[in-house]
């Protein structure tokens, strides 16, 4: 008995032992955690610090290197002004490079809280960035060519046109030796270059052929559906509106207020893009699929705006980037976005098609007459709670008495003249 | 020939268009009129002329870019009705959800967690240090921006900004910092410097 009790107590021991030890151990060289700060740096750093890219404050790869002392670099988390007046000269270089901007104090943070954000930061440097993440087998698919097809028909028929005219020929050959044999006189066979009934059907075939491409070339005239110009910088509304999701409106402000969707300002990009250098998203091809380096469109966004992102500042005079328009309506014709979108509450696609799946904008609407009155004339006002509206009462009064469970644009005057033309 | 007549033209539509160049015109003088010039590109996007105020629009803002101080004390000049809170709402979500989320807290799509390709982390504008901002203040940043975050007074007019600051402070704290909100009238009208803002009326009209 006594033995068993005195195994327990030695058995107790000695696990006691080795937690109090793993205790102890854990306390005084406590092993930062990087994922805990990651947690801290997400919340409290990151608004203003990258930890490979200068934002507002510098690149946080290789902080710890960069300063002289450990605990200096502490004090400067806790209060960076306190550092700055102590005339550590590393502290008043940095407090003098980045315009003379204090960085928030955060003395609540305890040491080991900064110690677990210098190890994420650490562990975070050894990673590679900047890799093209884009996935292999994203080139874009040959487009089936429909000249490709429109050619071995062309050729089909051919071959099958000179077989008939053989076919032909021996036809009225044995015929002509039949007759002989026959002695039945046939008369002399007319060549078919002569042959009446042949010249005239050549001629109406010309004129049906020569006259419909004529036509479709008139009625083409000044109309530029698909048209798809280079711009100056390949700007991907696929990966704009599409993978980043950003509203129409966010660029385009103007298609609410006025008359033009308004090409965007540089500023606009700008909001982004001055910490967005790099392309990382998926490979981008024109549409002669040609590669197209993301990184370095971005680096022609910033030629233009003068913006040094090395120094994120704007150091050189700017010049306006010259976007090609797409969509041009005649002078003679008035169009008004604001009208469409406010009181129309059309979508953009409606007019614009599936702009988010577009790298490279093309026109996507014939915008001829026949296509806007066309759409007037079947599209239903979303009559109810709109202001806009209000002053119909004529057809307030019969939607609301069942006479109509309608109203086209064409009814409150959508294919006027002058409503459109000035 | 017959055959090959239909052969040639069906070649001569397949090396049709270039979809790169523009095409054609038929009457050039009538598709860029003289006489429509006004409302040509030029023209169109001019300032207006120093020191005018546009009808309708809410009296220039004169606080410069550095006066935070300052502009922690402005107050929304507008009263505000439910329905200006629901067009703050979707104004925010246009302009602002896109960084700082639809939820407010600073994990907007481009940001992601740190996933997506906005390096920097967009400001939690729904608890924290960015809930004690004053409706002046959160009106500032946005017409002059803070740190990484640009100007948005070229997308959104002064009265737009004002409504999206009164959207945020509703929501900021789970609505503890809503300011008040006009009942009756379903328009925006001017505040206290009516007498001063006479221009500044329905704000539909602009439609």
């Amino acid at each position: 008995m006594y033995r068993r009790v005195s195994i327990l107590m030695r058995k107790h021991f000695v696990s006691v032992l080795v937690l109090c030890v793993a205790m102890i151990a854990s306390l005084s060289v406590r092993a930062a955690d990087p994922g805990k700060g990651k947690t801290l740096f997400q919340q409290n750093c990151a608004s203003c610090h990258n930890v490979h890219k200068q934002v507002t404050g510098p690149a946080l790869k290789g902080v710890e290197e960069r300063w002289s002392d450990k605990k200096l670099l502490h004090q400067w988390i806790h209060n960076s002004s306190s550092v700055v007046a102590s005339g550590d000269a590393y502290a008043v270089k940095l407090f003098n490079d980045f315009n003379k901007q204090v960085m928030p104090g955060f003395p609540s943070f305890t040491d080991a809280d900064i110690d677990d954000i210098l190890a994420y930061i650490a562990d975070e440097s050894t990673k590679v960035v900047g890799g093209p993440g884009g996935k292999p087998g994203d080139k874009p698919v040959a487009e089936a060519d429909g000249g490709n097809n429109s050619l071995l028909f062309g050729i089909i028929t051919l071959i099958l046109a000179i077989v008939a005219l053989i076919l032909m020929q021996i036809n009225s050959n044995l015929n002509k030796l039949a007759g002989d044999k026959d002695g039945v006189p046939t008369p002399d066979p007319v060549p078919f270059y002569k042959n009446k009934a042949y010249i005239a059907l050549v001629i109406l075939l010309l004129f049906i052929v020569g006259g419909y491409y004529t036509i479709n070339g008139a009625i083409g005239l000044g109309r530029q559906k698909d048209y798809m110009p280079e711009q100056p910088i390949f700007y991907s509304h696929k990966v704009h509106a599409g993978v980043n999701q950003i509203n129409c409106l966010y660029c385009h402000a103007g298609a609410e207020k006025s008359k033009h969707a308004m090409i965007p300002s540089e500023n606009i990009c700008m909001n982004c893009h001055k910490t967005i250098s790099e392309y990382g998203g998926a490979d981008l091809y024109t549409a002669e699929g040609k590669k197209v380096n993301g990184t370095a469109e971005i680096q022609k966004l910033y030629d233009h705006v003068g913006w040094d992102k090395k120094a994120q500042a704007y150091t050189k005079p700017g010049k306006p980037i010259q976007w090609t328009k797409i969509h041009n309506l005649p002078d003679h014709v008035y169009f008004n976005h604001s009208q469409h979108v406010v009181a129309g509450k059309q979508q953009c696609q409606t007019c614009h098609g599936a702009i988010t799946e577009m790298d490279e904008v093309h026109q996507f609407a014939e915008l001829s007459m026949g296509w806007c009155v066309n759409c007037h004339r079947t599209t239903k006002v979303q009559f109810a709670d709109n202001k806009y509206y209000s002053i119909f009462e004529q057809f307030h009064q019969q939607v609301k008495e069942g006479k109509i469970d309608s109203v086209t644009v064409e009814m409150v005057g959508g294919t006027e003249c002058q409503k459109c033309h000035y | 020939m017959i055959a090959a007549a239909v052969v040639s033209g069906a070649m001569l539509s397949a090396c049709g268009k270039d979809n790169r160049k523009p095409g054609k015109h038929y009457m050039p003088d009538m598709v860029e009129s003289r006489a429509y010039e006004f409302y040509s590109e030029r023209l169109s996007t001019l300032k207006p002329v120093d020191g005018t105020v546009k009808r309708g629009e809410l009296l220039p803002y004169h606080l410069k870019a550095a006066d935070t101080a300052l502009a922690n004390a402005v107050k929304n000049p507008l009263i505000l009705s439910k329905a200006d809170l629901e067009e703050g709402k979707r104004l925010f979500n246009i302009y602002c959800a896109i960084c700082h989320g639809s939820k407010l807290d600073g994990n907007g799509p481009l940001y992601n967690g740190g996933a997506g390709p906005y390096v920097a982390a967009p400001a939690n504008l729904a608890s924290g240090a960015k809930a004690s901002y004053t409706e002046g203040r959160l009106f500032h940043v946005m017409t002059f921006g803070y740190n990484a975050m640009g100007s948005y007074a070229s997308q959104l007019d002064r009265e737009q900004r004002w409504k999206v600051a009164a959207y945020i402070r509703s929501v900021q704290n789970g609505g503890a910092n809503a300011g008040p909100v006009a009942n009756e009238a379903t328009q925006t009208a001017p505040a206290a410097p009516a007498a001063t803002a006479p221009a500044a009326t329905d704000s539909s009209a602009k439609h």
